[in-house]
């Protein structure tokens, strides 16, 4: 009998032994979770003109130290064209991942279960704007029980960021959508601070709370604009999202606005069974928010610590929560560095540990134990780096390893030298979620049960 | 055999061994496994996670008929048969009222899985007794993933473990696995059977615990998981139902 190696929440596994844990820390609390070694990391990788095919494509990287491929590119598939390739994410049975353009507002929806080592494309969905009423730029990509919630970046009315969420069938069909509260309409959520900008970025589910919370970036006409204009523009810098809205997770409404000034971006939520809060960084102030309940069931928001200096932009943008809740990686775009904090008083977080990984770090995912930490490098198509200021590679996939103090390099692949393009969003596969083995002869076929 | 729950998360409650009247309903839930479900103390067995549906509600649902569930598509026709052994269609249960639908399988050793699924019904099943407003109007459906164990006889023996006198609580299973693939997919159930080298069924399987809320026009109107599946919010999803 092929020992499945996996833990799943919600995921019966029977006559499982060992359970150990492991997989990425920073998925939805309703997904199927990986324990054990992934074999796969699926990149979204973002097209660059006369690199490779210049198209968007989901590139498969074999992680297991155990196979002949280990570290290897072992499977590229391009989707036609360049749409802002930006996250994705996976089904709460992830056999299906999940991935969406930002300009084109396209997804592309891939079954990684046939054969893992072989996405393939299962279906498009090219009607977003439309189905949506007019929300633009699909951001993430959340599992919510037998559906997706997928967070909208901007509308197709001033292509501002005002914009809302919507809901699909796992197999890709509309359910429905929902605006964010703004001043003209609260939809019934009460505005706490300054702001009710309406804008929109990444979502986080607390079910045990009831409580799904949203966090604000800015609109296509910024996400699409040169960095250096945009910067140099007051009014453009002026239209960033000041807000994090917690929303009655079961009715999908909005209950209270929370100013956390200055586009905070991930969102990232304690697993602790009575640790009711999440943590955001701020792009623009370069800081840690902690988004909280307090005893008596109000949320808050307050800044708890600073991400290097402020006054050089560090750029704070991924971010990764270690599944003790002690730890969380900071990743900075413009200095090239990740940190550690230890958060394990989450309104005290203190800087233990920083590494330069690379130009224009972006993303950060780690294995559930820890011991395994991946990067990439890609933001934005109109706001990535042509030119290393030090290095050969300013848009790769690393892998490091974590012992608790060092992280120690071990591989890492130039993706543009590769042809491949701007990887962007990190996902892991395994095998053993389906039943499978990997192929002893490599990675073509799935081992029969 | 030692009793594991794979759970991501750490304890929303650990208890080892569990309250009286919880084990008492457990013990009801997993009787029929063949497997010593909770290990004596020397064994050093791991704590039982228990999800957040064998708890108190940890917050208020919104208000009853104040919040949309909006369709998720029609739900999905098949061939059944019924603790008697006669044959008929899922259709048949479908429509004429708010149905609750799980699939499960009495041999199931979860107790986060198919257990957690009969034990929210089962809550589920008190509340619309105590409710004027819902009796009558509910039904709850429990489906078996397993034809070949759970043959009609020992479906309605599981069943008659649950069902109160009276309620129209349906435990349904099919002539085969062949026949019953086509529901499954229908409704996005995906099960991992496990089989020996030899190819020998063993008995186990893995699948996504997923509870479905089925309108009086057969529409699916939510779908619930481990994580969310609660007596309360299912009670509270039907009473919105009933309302619109």
């Amino acid at each position: 009998m092929i020992r499945i190696f996996i833990a799943v929440l919600g995921l019966l596994v029977t006559a499982v032994s060992p359970l150990t844990q492991a997989d990425e820390t920073c998925m939805s609390p309703y997904m199927a979770k990986i324990v054990g070694q992934e074999d796969y990391v699926y990149i979204w990788t973002l097209g660059m003109e006369g690199v490779g095919d210049g198209e968007d494509k989901l590139v498969t990287v074999d992680v297991n130290p155990d196979s002949k491929t280990y570290g290897e590119v072992v499977h590229s598939l391009s989707v036609g064209g360049r749409n802002e390739a930006h996250h994705s994410g996976l089904t709460d049975d992830r056999r299906y991942l999940w991935a969406s353009g930002l300009d084109t507002s396209k997804i592309f929806i891939f079954d990684i279960y046939t054969n893992p080592a072989q996405p393939k494309l299962h279906r498009e969905i090219d009607d977003f704007v439309a189905k949506t009423g007019g929300i633009v730029g699909p951001h993430t990509n959340y599992a919510l029980p037998g559906r997706m919630l997928i967070t909208g970046l901007s509308n197709n009315r001033d292509h501002g960021g005002r914009t809302g969420m919507a809901e699909y069938t796992n197999d890709g069909d509309f359910i429905t959508s929902v605006w964010m509260p703004t001043d003209d309409n609260l939809q019934g959520a009460v505005k706490s601070g300054n702001y009710a900008d309406g804008y929109g970025y990444d979502a986080r589910a607390l079910p045990r709370r009831n409580v799904l919370v949203t966090s604000s970036f800015t609109g296509w006409n910024n996400y699409m604009m040169n960095l250096g204009k945009m910067m140099g523009d007051p009014e453009a810098m002026k239209r960033f999202g000041n807000t994090v809205v917690i929303w009655d997770l079961h009715a999908r409404t909005p209950k209270k606005i929370l100013d956390v000034p200055g586009a905070p971006l991930e969102l990232r939520c304690a697993w602790g069974s009575r640790s009711n809060y999440c943590f955001t960084t701020t792009a623009l102030t370069s800081k840690i928010w902690l988004i909280y309940e307090d005893d008596a069931g109000e949320w808050h928001s307050k800044p708890v610590a600073d991400i290097g200096d402020a006054s050089k932009i560090p750029l704070p943008v991924d971010i990764s929560i270690s599944a003790d809740d002690n730890h969380l990686w900071v990743n900075t775009w413009n200095d090239g560095l990740v940190r550690l904090f230890d958060i394990s008083d989450p309104h005290a977080p203190e800087q233990v540990f920083e590494k330069r990984i690379g130009e224009q770090i972006n993303m950060v995912s780690q294995s559930w134990d820890g011991e395994r930490v991946y990067f990439t490098s890609s933001l934005l198509a109109n706001w990535d780096k042509s030119e290393s200021g030090d290095e050969s590679d300013v848009q790769y996939f690393k892998l490091y390893n974590w012992d608790g103090a060092t992280l120690t390099p071990e591989f890492s692949l130039d993706f543009v030298e590769m042809g491949l393009g701007s990887p962007h969003q990190m996902r892991f596969g395994a095998h053993a979620l389906y039943g499978s083995a990997p192929a002893k002869a490599g990675h073509d076929d799935m081992a029969a049960r | 055999m030692r009793f594991t729950v794979a759970h991501p998360l750490k304890p929303a409650t650990t208890i080892w061994p569990p309250a009286d009247t919880m084990r008492q309903w457990l013990i009801g839930l997993l009787g029929c496994c063949a497997i010593s479900t909770f290990a004596t103390p020397h064994e050093h067995a791991p704590p039982v996670v228990l999800a957040p549906g064998y708890e108190d509600l940890q917050f208020d649902p919104p208000t009853a008929g104040s919040y949309q569930l909006p369709a998720m598509g029609d739900a999905a026709d098949g061939p059944i048969l019924d603790t008697s052994g006669q044959p008929g269609r899922l259709y048949e249960y479908l429509g004429d009222k708010a149905t609750v639908l799980s699939f499960i399988f009495t041999t199931c050793n979860d107790v986060n899985g198919c257990p957690l699924a009969t034990y929210v019904m089962s809550g589920v099943q008190k509340a619309v007794l105590q409710d004027p407003e819902l009796a009558g109007q509910v039904r709850l459906v429990s489906f078996s993933f397993d034809p070949e164990k759970d043959t009609p006889a020992v479906l309605g023996r599981y069943g008659d473990q649950f069902r109160a006198e009276g309620f129209d609580w349906k435990f349904l299973t099919t002539t085969s696995e062949e026949t019953l693939r086509p529901t499954l997919d229908a409704y996005d159930q995906w099960v991992i059977r496990d089989y020996d080298e030899a190819g020998n069924y063993l008995g186990t399987m893995s699948h996504i615990l997923r509870v479905y809320l089925i309108d009086r026009d057969r529409r699916i109107r939510n779908i619930y998981s481990t994580s969310y599946l609660h007596a309360d919010t299912v009670v509270n999803d039907l009473r919105t139902l009933l309302l619109q």
